[in-house]
């Protein structure tokens, strides 16, 4: 239909030929089959998934054939319903035939582009969408892992401490076994809330040491400076959970001694500061934390964008020093 | 008549728990318990436990560390909580484990395997003879990247130093042990593996064919395919061995 367009476009201007009309009825059809026919052996050769350069000579090539296709029957057909222009009919057979042919392949060359230039945009639009789509794909089975966070070490080491208390100290026992009843519901209705208060996050924080004390005895000593005024504000359910889970799998379940931790909340120019402060140092096990640090960036950046931060070193030989800086809720 | 065991885990309430467990089993006797793996080298050189019951996580060196430690490996029955990699090692190779909290059925089935395994190989005294040396049915504990395996050393046919390591060959395996063949001659009874030259001990019993050689040396093909070369001072001595 193009082709029609574009030929009354240029008919106008020279519309003294005779058998105008029925040359330009003629090559638009002409026009019409071709372009159809290209379409065809385009998506049969399957064209426009080979390489770029298969396709600039691929698609060189067809527009050459296809002009050299057109121009012949063309003329013939002309000739043959004379409907030639008389301006033309002069001219040899091969030269009629490589104008007509030279004509065509221009106009085929610009049909050409607009159409891949077409289907280029459309495919790299859905490629976006699915890259997209994708990416929020990997980033919630992310989200999820960290969060449905069991750690089957630690859940079987208790169970199995838990047993041994049953006859040496039942009361013990069975606390112990709240605790970690307190600790399985949290991991799995963490995902559920966007923040939680301090003092909730704080109650799971202290089943975990003291189920971890079970296990440690006097090898893990614990201490809290917890300022009463920040117990209401809200942070990210189970991320100081893991903060505390990472210090002792990293810092004191790796040292024969074992050590300590504290943790400490309060109000620091106008924002929230949870610190962790445990035995341990970071250089050697700097792989296996990158996991809870990232997640632990993210989950602020998200929230927080920011207003919030988290930074973790060695601040001394013997003691590493996580620090959590929250934006503070009236 | 009982065999003698130690236990080695960090946790005391875990030794506990194990040792409860144990008191259904008086074939098996608790000799000492150890927190960590220092002291468990310790304990193993004390006693010489025919068994020993090893967790693998614990601070400091772990499990496997204490086995390349020592030079013969008693048997052993690992305990983990949860080792996702170790009980992979330990499928392929049926290394025995046992899962914490231990289930006593399937403590009973790993105690009947090592019963079973130990008549076999102890004489009748149930002694060792000769504490100094090793001899073919001990066995040592290899660990080579992600797999490990114990071996008899009546399966090892050659061991071939690389540096500082030595690489141990048997079967299809050829991993490295952090041992000079120095270290391992001295170990090793000389009656059964021989120094063939600097580079290589060969185990005489592992011996295909013998042919002569440059230099007065000796050209040893082993079970396997192995060539190896005996230099001309070890030629002579290996002579007198085998002369009748």
């Amino acid at each position: 239909m193009l082709y029609a367009f574009f030929y009354w476009s240029l008919g106008i201007t020279s519309a003294k030929q005779p058998h105008f009309f029925a040359q330009l009825l003629l090559e638009a059809a002409q026009g019409f089959v071709l372009t159809h026919i290209m379409r065809g052996t385009i998506s049969e050769t399957k064209l426009l998934q080979k390489n770029l350069n298969n396709q600039i000579v691929g698609v060189a090539i067809l527009l050459m054939a296809f002009s050299i296709i057109y121009s012949i029957s063309n003329i013939l057909i002309e000739l043959g319903l004379h409907i030639e222009s008389p301006s033309v009919a002069e001219y040899t057979f091969g030269n009629k035939v490589i104008r007509a042919a030279f004509g065509c392949f221009m106009w085929l060359t610009i049909w050409s582009l607009i159409y891949f230039t077409y289907h280029y945009i459309i495919r790299s639009r859905q490629e976006e969408v699915d890259k997209v789509r994708l990416q929020a794909l990997v980033k919630e089975l992310e989200l999820k892992t960290i969060k449905a966070h069991i750690n089957p070490h630690f859940i079987f080491n208790a169970l199995n401490s838990i047993r041994a208390l049953v006859d040496e100290n039942p009361e013990r026992a069975r606390t112990a076994i709240t605790e970690l009843s307190n600790i399985l519901r949290s991991s799995m209705t963490s995902d559920k809330v966007e923040t939680v208060t301090l003092e909730k996050e704080l109650n799971i924080v202290k089943d975990y040491l003291a189920l971890e004390q079970i296990r440690f005895e006097e090898r893990l000593q614990v201490q809290f400076h917890i300022d009463e005024d920040t117990l209401d504000q809200p942070v990210p359910p189970m991320m100081l959970q893991t903060l505390v889970e990472n210090a002792i799998k990293h810092g004191i379940s790796k040292t024969v001694a074992g050590g300590h931790i504290e943790i400490i909340s309060d109000f620091k120019d106008n924002h929230h500061e949870l610190i962790i402060r445990n035995t341990g140092h970071l250089n050697g096990s700097a792989n296996e934390v990158g996991f809870g640090i990232g997640s632990t960036k993210n989950r602020l950046n998200l929230l927080y964008g920011s207003n919030a931060s988290f930074e973790i070193k060695d601040i001394s030989t013997t003691e590493v020093q996580a620090k959590v800086i929250l934006p503070v809720q009236i | 008549m009982s065999r003698k065991a130690i236990i080695i885990d960090d946790e005391r309430l875990a030794r506990t728990e194990l040792r409860k467990l144990l008191q259904e089993f008086p074939e098996i006797e608790i000799v000492d318990e150890a927190a960590n793996v220092d002291e468990g080298i310790d304990k193993i050189d004390l006693h010489h436990p025919d068994l020993i019951f090893l967790d693998i996580q614990m601070p400091g060196k772990t499990g496997f560390d204490l086995l390349q430690e020592i030079d013969r490996a008693p048997h052993v029955i690992f305990t983990t909580a949860y080792d996702e990699f170790a009980l992979k090692a330990f499928e392929v190779n049926a290394l025995d484990y046992l899962l914490k909290p231990v289930e006593p059925r399937r403590l009973a089935d790993a105690i009947h395997k090592f019963s079973e395994v130990i008549q076999k190989e102890t004489t009748g005294t149930g002694e060792f003879i000769n504490r100094d040396k090793l001899n073919d049915n001990d066995q040592v504990f290899v660990k080579d990247g992600e797999r490990c395996w114990f071996v008899k050393l009546n399966e090892i046919r050659l061991f071939e130093s690389v540096g500082n390591y030595a690489k141990v060959f048997f079967g299809p395996n050829k991993p490295l042990i952090l041992k000079s063949l120095n270290a391992l001659e001295e170990r090793l009874d000389e009656k059964v593996f021989f120094r063939a030259n600097r580079k290589h001990i060969i185990n005489l019993r592992m011996i295909d064919k013998i042919e002569s050689y440059f230099n007065g040396g000796l050209l040893v093909e082993l079970k396997g395919g192995d060539k190896i070369e005996v230099s001309r001072r070890q030629t002579v001595k290996f002579k007198e061995m085998m002369s009748l």
